[in-house]
């Protein structure tokens, strides 16, 4: 937001320490500036939040954002360099998401101290606050690019010198010509060396620094022996290496792997973008309506509850609360994945972050910063996004030792060879070096949960806990809690029975369009329930029905209209009737035994209206969508067994536990564990925590406030329970997709490990085959991203319709 | 194919010509924003972004 940008009449009050520094400009600046103003308590809000230890002191948790990790294994080297910072308690690092997630106590430390631990190591670091991680992001897909320019365009330049050797018969090249040959070839493959390769070094060199054998060691070991080897064969012809030189294929080996980095570096970007566009809704600055109704612009995180803030169009809610005055639409495309615009009416519910497309609003601030449902969802994608899966947890944990072997079986492979055919020694050494290195197999869970995972929140399913999407795909049983899941709060109009021989006697449409003039004064849900039936059954089918209720009760005289708490709505129209609309027995005798709501004139009864639960939106068709996939769908409820079961029946669920208790809930549960099943749990995740947390896998319905408090691994922010069923496709997918992988990189290194060692695979085959498999897994694992067909058309990945705060222009 | 001593090294120094002048372009930005530069042409201001 810029002074610019503001409207004439207001003017900028930004004050004492904050004067100037929330531009985003100045962000970028002072960060790379010094790392003191880490320190700075205004600063530190922008990527600290916190929270209460087991003991009950403050601590403080910071995100950061870091670059030049390139596998698992340096995740582990800079998670033990922070956690060996006094006073930090525990730091988690993401290699997929390249963030970490430090909790520290203020007392001991300061955030400066963290930033600095990880630079000391040569990782860099930054708070993770949109503008210098977006800089940092930009510099490395350059230098990737570069890099990957550099290796692949004299990797071509250098296959093309390599081709007359290979195609030339045995005197058919002069020597001095094959000379310059390869000496052209030494030539260009310096720069791919030295400038290219030179990210495999230096991960290699810091893991071994840290006593730890990564992924980087084995690539960079082979291609240091394949350029020294080649070099004493290109200077030194028939000298201790031979004659034969592999330029080609190291220039190749180096590109191939580039190009698979440069990939999964994409897609990661990508993620990291996603995560920034949402965090972008939120606007930097508010406008605080003063007691005196002027208006003056002040930091969003001075706004506390019980203000009343001014919304100008196009910009986005700073906080959630109420609208106080005007009527406007709102993109709340955050939330739902639906960028249709919602419109809001004066009194409407308003999120923060969601963005104002109709008119100037003013609203009442309810809830501010971390309380808003924006920021609680903010803070679940990321801390999904610090996390490994438990797959990539178990590749880890194997990662070591098998690199381990993979360096014994090369040396091993050397020696033998040394015996049989000393010249031949290096090249196999090299292939055994290269072909073994599971670069493939720890890449494939990761890469793949972290796009399922983004697909996910495209759909409007935020994962809390990632391996989520992985117990998703195993479950066989789903219980679903009944209130405030399978329906919503408010209540619905089942049938509409016209007493025989009223008088007035009334068609059904009829009669509901009066009860609802009627019922249009009262904010009781049976009231609101009337209204919306007598709305939807005008547009459905008879648009003249009011007029003629109209007739009948005349225009409504506002001040006639009483309401009595616990009976229901007295009316005494112009006629000197008087209408009752309310329990029956009260308003009419005689009415049909199902009706809840009866509408009576002067104690006669006119129609009788049955009430029934309003299903949540989408409810029947995701039970529906797992039964045929072949889960079963079982129902918890605490309320009576009747409205329990005609509920289960209106929805073709047939396992039904009513009158439960939170401890049968939990018993139920574990009943249909012990019985082997892995159980899925979805409930409104407030009241019925301890169940969601016994399940294998739970999903919280994301209403209101409540989801801040949601515990679940993984809430539906949408809404929509439909989504439940294209997560659980999507998870499907994931781990299939997850199974492809590790099954090519096992398959490939079986075959390749023995074709290595007896010397049949030459380094150009087995750089060729290693780095094609990584590339191969990472994009296969992309296509965990896309959405799966079932289920209704999802919408883009909301670009925002007018961009709330500082434009990318200088991007 | 005395010539070839003459070309041979002559590519190599062109390769690295090329990958010199390709540096250039990707430190200047250039392919960071492909979408935008196309739309450029679109919009009022003269000096663009």
């Amino acid at each position: 937001m810029t002074a610019a940008a503001l409207p004439p009449s207001i003017h900028p009050a930004f004050d004492g320490p904050d004067a100037g520094r929330r531009t985003p400009h100045d962000a970028g600046a002072q960060a790379a500036a010094t790392l003191d103003a880490l320190d700075d308590p205004l600063e530190q809000g922008r990527f600290t939040r916190w929270i209460q230890g087991a003991h009950g002191e403050r601590l403080a948790e910071s995100s950061l954002q870091l670059a030049g990790m390139h596998c698992a294994a340096c995740a582990g080297i800079i998670e033990q360099a922070l956690a060996a910072v006094p006073g930090v308690c525990s730091a988690r690092v993401s290699a997929a998401a390249q963030r970490a997630s430090v909790c520290w106590d203020p007392a001991r430390t300061r955030a400066s101290a963290l930033v600095a631990a990880v630079r000391a190591l040569g990782y860099a670091a930054v708070p993770d606050a949109a503008a210098p991680a977006r800089a940092m992001r930009r510099a490395e897909a350059r230098q990737a690019l570069w890099r990957l320019f550099v290796a692949a365009f004299c990797g071509m330049q250098v296959m093309m010198l390599a081709t007359p050797g290979y195609v030339a018969a045995a005197d058919e090249l002069a020597p001095d010509l094959r000379q310059l040959l390869n000496a052209s070839s030494w030539l260009l493959t310096l720069p791919v060396l030295v400038f290219a390769a030179g990210p495999f070094f230096s991960g290699a060199w810091r893991s071994l620094k840290a006593r730890r054998i990564g992924m980087d060691v084995p690539v960079a070991l082979g291609i240091a022996i394949t350029f020294v080897a080649g070099s004493g064969a290109t200077f030194a012809p028939g000298g201790l290496f031979g004659r034969e030189v592999y330029f080609d294929s190291l220039t190749m080996f180096v590109a191939f792997l580039l190009a698979a980095r440069f990939v999964e570096m994409r897609s990661r970007h990508r993620s990291a973008e996603a995560l920034e566009a949402s965090l972008a809704r939120m606007p930097q600055t508010a406008w605080r309506i003063e007691p005196d109704d002027s208006t003056v612009a002040l930091p969003v995180h001075r706004l506390v509850p019980g203000d009343r803030a001014l919304v100008p169009v196009g910009e986005a809610f700073p906080a959630d609360g109420t609208l106080a005055q005007g009527a406007t639409q709102a993109d709340e495309s955050l939330l739902s994945g639906e960028s249709a615009p919602v419109a809001k009416a004066p009194g409407a519910e308003v999120v923060a972050g969601s963005v104002n497309l109709g008119a100037p609003v003013r609203m009442h601030v309810q809830r501010v910063g971390a309380d808003t449902r924006f920021e609680a969802i903010v803070s679940m994608m990321r801390s999904a996004a610090t996390q490994r899966p438990a797959a990539a947890r178990v590749a880890d944990r194997w990662a070591g030792p098998f690199l381990a072997i993979v360096l014994v079986l090369a040396a091993a492979a050397a020696l033998a060879w040394s015996q049989i055919d000393a010249q031949r020694a290096v090249w196999v050494a090299v292939s055994v070096l290269i072909v073994t290195c599971p670069c493939a197999l720890s890449l494939a869970a990761p890469a793949t949960i972290v796009a399922a995972a983004r697909a996910w929140a495209r759909r409007g399913v935020v994962v809390q806990r990632l391996d989520a999407i992985e117990t998703l795909a195993r479950v066989d049983q789903v219980f679903f809690d009944k209130t405030g899941t399978l329906t919503t709060e408010g209540l619905r109009v089942a049938a509409v029975q016209a007493a025989a021989g009223a008088a007035p006697p009334l068609a059904p449409d009829e009669a509901l369009a009066c009860a609802a003039a009627l019922a249009a004064w009262s904010t009781h849900p049976v009231a609101r329930a009337l209204v919306a039936a007598a709305a939807a059954s005008q547009a459905r089918s008879d648009a003249l029905a009011p007029s003629r209720a109209q007739r009948e009760i005349g225009p409504i005289d506002t001040a006639a209209v009483q309401e009595l708490p616990g009976r229901g709505l007295v009316y005494r129209d112009a006629r000197g009737r008087q209408w009752r609309l309310g329990a029956p027995g009260w308003a009419g005798e005689g009415a049909a035994p199902a009706a809840r709501v009866v509408l009576g004139v002067d104690g006669c009864t006119l129609a009788g209206f049955a009430l029934e639960e309003a299903l949540r939106e989408g409810a029947a068709e995701a039970v529906r969508a797992l039964r045929s996939a072949g889960v079963r769908v079982s129902l918890l409820s605490g309320d009576t067994d009747a409205r329990a079961r005609a509920l289960a029946a209106r929805l073709g669920i047939d396992d039904v536990l009513a009158g439960a208790t939170p401890a049968a809930k939990l018993e139920a549960l574990a009943a249909a564990q012990r019985a082997g099943r892995c159980v899925a749990m979805v409930g409104d995740g407030v009241n019925d925590a301890p169940v969601l947390a016994r399940a294998d896998v739970s999903f919280a319905m994301g209403q209101g406030a409540l989801v801040a408090r949601a515990q679940a691994d993984a809430v539906i922010v949408s809404g929509r329970l439909g989504d439940l069923a294209c997560a659980r496709a999507s998870a499907l997918r994931a781990m299939r997709i997850v199974r492809q992988n590790l099954g090519w990189a096992a398959i490939y290194n079986a075959l390749g490990i023995p074709l290595a060692f007896a010397g049949w695979l030459p380094p150009w085959l087995a750089g060729l085959g290693m780095a094609a498999s990584s590339l191969f897994v990472v994009l296969n694992a992309m296509r965990a991203a896309a959405l799966p067909a079932a289920g209704t058309a999802p919408s883009a990945p909301a670009a925002p319709v007018v961009a709330p705060v500082a434009a990318p222009g200088a991007a | 194919m005395e010539i070839l001593y003459l070309l041979i090294p002559l590519s190599a120094v062109l390769v690295l010509l090329i990958v010199a002048v390709f540096a250039w372009a990707v430190h200047g930005g250039q392919f960071e924003d492909l979408e935008h530069e196309a739309e450029r042409i679109l919009t009022d201001e003269p000096s663009g972004a």
